[in-house]
């Protein structure tokens, strides 16, 4: 850990540097725009991770105000199943199903 | 709360929400994100909270009077006494147990009968960094490194900002503060921050989890069940989890403070390529081995007062580093492995520096470093000192049975995360660059596809990150 004296610049933290360099830093949004793409990414996310959003509700237990927003999740995925939106998801996780069985000296 | 859950991607919607209401208003924007970090933390435990609380209100008072005695004398008191309060808490929480344990075997080794009752406390998660942050503070304050912090609130934010909070990286006070002085004027760099929060979620979510479950438990956790080929394997693939559980970490804090207007420091450069030893560590947990060296390695002297004493500061300070990861011998152990390493390193330093200039020496070097740093993991993962014996001897009992556990997927896993060592950083900038071209719904939708992609990729839940415990 020490071995790092005389190797980054400087003595002080203040010179510690950035994780993001200036070069990335110097266009972006604003606070607004930080909002709506978390926004539209949740919903998407709602969408294409159904499955998932039921599953998360599901293992927070139960309990009168969790369970109608559970139902409501049951709801969705079921939604999202017979619009053939969970299609996706199920294809994934088949074929990392199939590479996690990968066994040498047969195909994937 | 984990950043890759859905609960706290419903967190943030509701940090983002407040933080575009409250435009400019700076001072209440901090307000929000003490209040949403405390919550934040809330999650693990409500009791940590007031811990949490204890240590920000002791830096700060230990800040104040630092700033308001002139006396060198009396200043160095406080320090101290600041500095003692802090390790104080973190000795409690952390190590008591480990100390009572230790002093039990001893008795028992001297023949006494008579043993320490355990507390069995629980471990706040986060207390390493957050007592580190107020250290760094009243340090920095004492030597001048960074002003007296008058307002609470920034002293709270300092301490408790939700994106660092529970598994760094340390950010120091000199670095931080300024920052709550007044907003930044930068606009807020989406692009990058995005491709850094789906970045780590690929390594947590993917590459860390698979081989952790696939690999590396069910390895470490019964060695002698498995011939060396899977050993070897599987402390390759451990090299892999833990910098992508680790560096994945830091990638989201790291976004998650960009999005809310706030720079962190670098914390990982891909260190696997390292040539040397030392430039492991400029690469790996960078804020940490900072806060080392700049807290405790040049306090003892550094390298300022010949041979023997660099050496003797090198092996206390990597192997207080190791302890600090863990209460336990094994952290030790691997503590000292470094520190040795770094003293035989220097040792060489001038036959290395005449001799590992060519291409082919830098390769060699580069293998050497990876497979040293790969034999001191097996002592920080394995559970204690004989899983590790057993785990060492096993590379000594046969290499013909081929691979059992280790399979096809489990290999590709780890050869992708060593892979993206040796990647160009511009590769990162092209892309963020592409990426911020598109309008900012345009970056949610790709980045939901892309979220929901990788979450479908990984399995049904997420494992806590490794540095959590620390």
């Amino acid at each position: 850990m020490v071995a790092a004296e005389g190797g980054l610049p400087g003595n002080t933290a203040a010179s510690s540097a950035d994780a993001i360099p200036l070069k990335l830093r110097q266009s972006g949004g604003a606070p607004r725009q930080v909002l709506v793409l978390t926004l539209v990414g949740t919903l998407v996310l709602a969408v294409f991770a159904s499955r998932d959003l039921s599953g998360w509700l599901d293992r927070m237990g139960g309990g009168p105000i969790l369970e109608p927003i559970q139902r409501a999740a049951a709801q969705w995925d079921g939604a999202m199943e017979r619009l053939g939106l969970v299609r996706p998801h199920e294809a994934l996780r088949g074929t990392i199903r199939q590479l996690l069985d990968w066994e040498w000296g047969s195909p994937p | 709360m984990l950043f890759p859950t859905s609960g706290f991607l419903l967190f943030f919607l509701v940090v983002a929400a407040a933080m575009a209401m409250l435009q400019t208003r700076f001072a209440a924007k901090k307000a929000v994100l003490v209040v949403a970090s405390y919550y934040f933390y809330a999650q693990w435990d409500w009791r940590f909270c007031f811990l949490l609380a204890f240590s920000t209100t002791l830096s700060y008072l230990a800040g104040r009077l630092i700033g308001a005695t002139a006396n060198r004398d009396r200043r160095r008191l406080i320090l101290g006494i600041a500095i003692a309060l802090h390790l104080g808490l973190l000795g409690t929480f952390k190590y008591l147990d480990f100390f009572v344990l230790s002093a039990n075997e001893l008795a028992r080794l001297l023949g006494m009968e008579h043993e320490l009752p355990f507390l069995e406390i629980l471990l706040p998660v986060g207390i390493s960094f957050f007592t580190f942050h107020g250290i760094s503070y009243v340090t920095d304050v004492y030597r001048g490194d960074a002003a007296v912090c008058r307002n609470p609130l920034d002293m709270a934010l300092y301490m408790s900002f939700f994106p660092q909070l529970v598994a760094g990286p340390i950010v120091r006070a000199a670095y931080f503060l300024p920052q709550l002085a007044r907003p930044s004027a930068e606009p807020i760099p989406i692009a990058p921050a995005i491709l850094l929060i789906l970045g780590g979620l690929f390594k947590k979510v993917v590459i860390a989890n698979y081989l952790a479950t696939g690999l590396v438990d069910p390895v470490f956790a019964a060695p002698t069940s498995y011939g060396a080929p899977d050993l070897l394997i599987a402390v390759y693939a451990y090299a892999v989890q833990i910098y992508c559980d680790f560096s994945a970490y830091s990638d989201m804090a790291i976004a998650l403070a960009a999005l809310v207007g706030f720079r962190f420091p670098a914390n990982f450069n891909q260190p696997y390529r390292a040539e040397r030893l030392r430039e492991f560590w400029q690469r790996w947990h960078i804020s940490l081995s900072t806060w080392l060296r700049d807290y405790l390695y040049k306090p003892l002297g550094g390298n300022r007062h010949g041979t023997l004493k660099t050496y003797r500061n090198l092996m206390i300070t990597m192997l207080l580093g190791g302890i600090w990861h863990g209460a336990g011998w094994k952290f030790v152990a691997w503590g000292a492995l470094h520190g040795g390493g770094l003293a035989v390193e220097r040792m060489l330093e001038p036959w290395l520096g005449r001799h590992a200039r060519s291409p082919a020496a830098r390769v060699i070097a580069t293998v050497i470093v990876f497979h040293f740093v790969c034999f001191a993991w097996i002592f920080f993962r394995a559970e204690d000192f004989e899983v590790a014996r057993l785990y060492i001897a096993g590379f000594g009992a046969g290499w013909s049975g081929g691979l059992q556990q280790a399979g096809p997927f489990m290999v590709a896993l780890t050869l992708i995360g060593l892979a993206g060592q040796f990647t160009s950083g511009a590769l990162f900038e092209r892309a963020a660059i592409a990426l911020a071209r598109m309008p900012s719904w345009g970056i949610g939708a790709a980045a939901g596809i892309v979220g929901a992609a990788i979450n479908a990729l990984g399995p049904e839940g997420v494992a806590p990150f490794i540095y959590f415990r620390f």
